[in-house]
């Protein structure tokens, strides 16, 4: 089965994936009729920034089992087995955040959503985009991913690229760097942060 | 094998659930008190708010026992453990029933807790309640109809949301707190401030430092007088002291017992077989590293699956228990996590940061760069990461401030 890999590596911190993400959980589905929407779109992937403002796309892991859905109340927290996903069903929802204490990865958001009863706060989440999937679509953040910091293949695809990237970087005639304009920006991004911090303790 | 489940709370159904997963040949028995279908104790708050119907709060079918061939013995107490004979008593002889008692291989003690009783005149007075279960919520809502202002002992998590509850019913609430700030045993100073003046700004009246010496009422309770001789109006009353184990049943001479049934890594107790679990037992608490009862849902739920486990003979360990808590309060959002209030003279290292305009604030505790504590209020969507990281004890190798800012994240750690 496909699923989402998020290669932090490769993300620029664009946040195209949070707008594409917003958009397809619209009513609409159109990017320009859904920022008129009420409730307003909200993303369910969130970059955020590293310690020296590199960017990273931050998404439920669907772990297995996962502790999201052994600490819910009203057991609202499900599986979907076909699509290996955590699902959140918004009417039996509680808000009571209680899945945000036990997630380790701080995924979850608390807000209104078309598919809740109007008015309602509900816990939010990535639902690897199933509604998309079931009509051939791949996920959206994916789709509009342009750096390949998310990928959508099989995890056994994943794991041989990864492993295969690793083995290059190791190998003799290493000539070819995975993703070199990658590397340059954080690695400026950095000597920006330490820069400034230098800078400002220099100032005191 | 013959199973014994002591309790039908979310402990014993985990463990009854996980048992029945791994030995579908076994005999279970679950033994309860409570004979409503499984249901999420923490939601009876809900119930009292009136966001929640009763039957709401069950979080299995009705078919749930029939379903994993559990069978259910509902609606007594065990009264004695034989853990000699290998026997569970029902002893209701006293009361002018039976006397029966169940023979088990391998027994898991869940009885919970109950409500920490308190000591005043008048308590058998009309409307005056404890917050502990369904049953008690489904009375109180009897008592709504006619009630106009209440009287909510206790400034801890039932307290709180007790309050909030009847305050969204609509009646006049006062609250009386011991200590000298609410949720005391869950949170700091600042953070219970916060709720206070949340909860007093919608019309909460609070009282510091006074109890309740006596009640007042012919047949129902119209008022309370309180040990600094001042007198309150009410129509009902809500008791919220916290709990303690329900384990009067349990030999203390056979099973250890401190304020909890003391259990080891795999939930066992000092007599080999028995095994407990939920608010009932005591482990280590891994910010305290001491022994403490978590009287918590997460932690019963874990407790179950990992006491289910071990009884049907796969060997897995509890790292140790920890508290945690999460509320919520009209606009106020307040996640606590281990050890909270460090004491004063100890190596703990202990940064936070408050907003008192915007209602935000965030404190973490370290020892020796491993997080042991956590208090936010507001922006709490990451709160299940200090969660995770006092549990994994895992050093934090970065800046600890940066760790207060909001856009603090998963990444500034890896």
């Amino acid at each position: 089965m496909k699923k989402v890999v998020v290669n932090p590596e490769r993300c620029v911190g664009c946040m195209q994936c949070m707008v594409a993400c917003a958009t397809a959980h619209s009513k609409s589905g159109e990017l320009f009729s859904a920022i008129c929407e009420v409730p307003f779109p909200k993303p369910r992937i969130h970059v955020g920034v590293g310690l020296y403002g590199e960017g990273f796309p931050n998404r439920c892991r669907h772990c297995d089992p996962a502790p999201c859905m052994l600490a819910c109340l009203p057991g609202a927290i499900y599986r979907n087995a076909d699509f290996d996903t955590v699902m959140i069903d918004p009417d039996t929802c509680i808000n009571c955040a209680s899945c945000a204490m036990a997630c380790p990865f701080g995924v979850i958001r608390y807000h209104e959503d078309i598919h809740a009863p109007i008015k309602k706060v509900v816990a939010v989440k990535c639902d690897n985009c199933i509604a998309r999937q079931t009509k051939g679509l791949i996920p959206a953040c994916v789709e509009v991913c342009k750096s390949n910091a998310l990928t959508f293949e099989t995890s056994t695809d994943a794991l041989k690229r990864k492993t295969n990237e690793v083995a290059r970087t190791v190998s003799a005639e290493a000539k070819q760097v995975t993703a070199p304009g990658f590397n340059l920006l954080n690695a400026m991004k950095k000597a920006q942060t330490e820069l400034k911090v230098n800078c400002s303790r220099r100032g005191n | 094998m013959k199973y014994i489940v002591i309790g039908n709370g979310i402990a014993g159904i985990q463990a009854a659930e996980t048992i029945r997963k791994m030995d579908s040949e076994g005999s279970i028995t679950v033994i309860g008190d409570e004979t409503y279908s499984p249901y999420c104790r923490p939601m009876i708050s809900l119930v009292l708010e009136g966001v929640l119907s009763p039957e709401k709060l069950a979080i299995r079918g009705e078919d749930f026992y029939e379903k994993l061939h559990i069978e259910p013995v509902l609606g007594n107490r065990v009264t004695h453990i034989d853990v000699a004979d290998r026997q569970v008593i029902i002893d209701e002889t006293s009361k002018g029933g039976r006397k029966t008692s169940f023979s088990f291989d391998k027994l898991l003690i869940a009885s919970g807790a109950d409500a920490r009783p308190i000591k005043a005149d008048g308590l058998n007075l009309k409307n005056i309640f404890y917050m502990r279960g369904q049953e008690h919520v489904l009375k109180m809502l009897e008592a709504l109809t006619t009630a106009k202002s209440a009287l909510v002992l206790g400034g801890g998590l039932v307290g709180f949301k007790a309050a909030y509850g009847l305050m969204k019913r609509g009646l006049e609430v006062t609250i009386l707190i011991k200590s000298g700030y609410p949720l005391s045993m869950q949170a700091d100073e600042p953070a219970g401030d916060l709720i206070l003046k949340e909860l007093v700004k919608h019309g909460l009246k609070v009282f510091v430092g006074a109890e309740v010496s006596s009640f007042e009422g012919d047949r129902q309770v119209t008022g309370a007088h309180l040990t600094d001789n001042s007198f309150i109006k009410c129509d009902m009353v809500v008791i919220g002291k916290g709990v303690l184990p329900s384990l009067s049943f349990v030999p203390r001479d056979q099973i250890k017992v401190d304020l909890g049934i003391m259990v080891d890594e795999h939930l066992e107790t000092s007599s080999s077989e028995i095994y407990a679990a939920g608010d009932v037992a005591e482990y280590v608490d891994i910010a305290r590293k001491t022994r403490w009862v978590n009287a918590i849902w997460p932690e019963a739920v874990n407790q179950g699956r990992l006491a289910g486990m071990n009884m049907a003979g796969r060997p897995v360990s509890l790292k140790g228990s920890l508290s945690r808590n999460v509320i919520r309060i009209f606009d106020v959002d307040v996640m606590t996590c281990g050890l909270v209030n460090p004491p004063a003279d100890s190596d703990h290292q202990v940064i936070s940061q408050i907003n008192p305009r915007k209602s935000l604030y965030r404190k973490l505790v370290f020892k020796n760069d491993i997080l042991v504590g956590m208090v936010m209020v507001n922006q709490i969507d990451q709160g299940g990461l200090f969660a995770a990281l006092i549990q994994s004890e895992i050093p934090v190798r970065i800046p600890k401030e940066s760790m207060l800012s909001s856009s603090f994240n998963y990444k500034q750690l890896i």
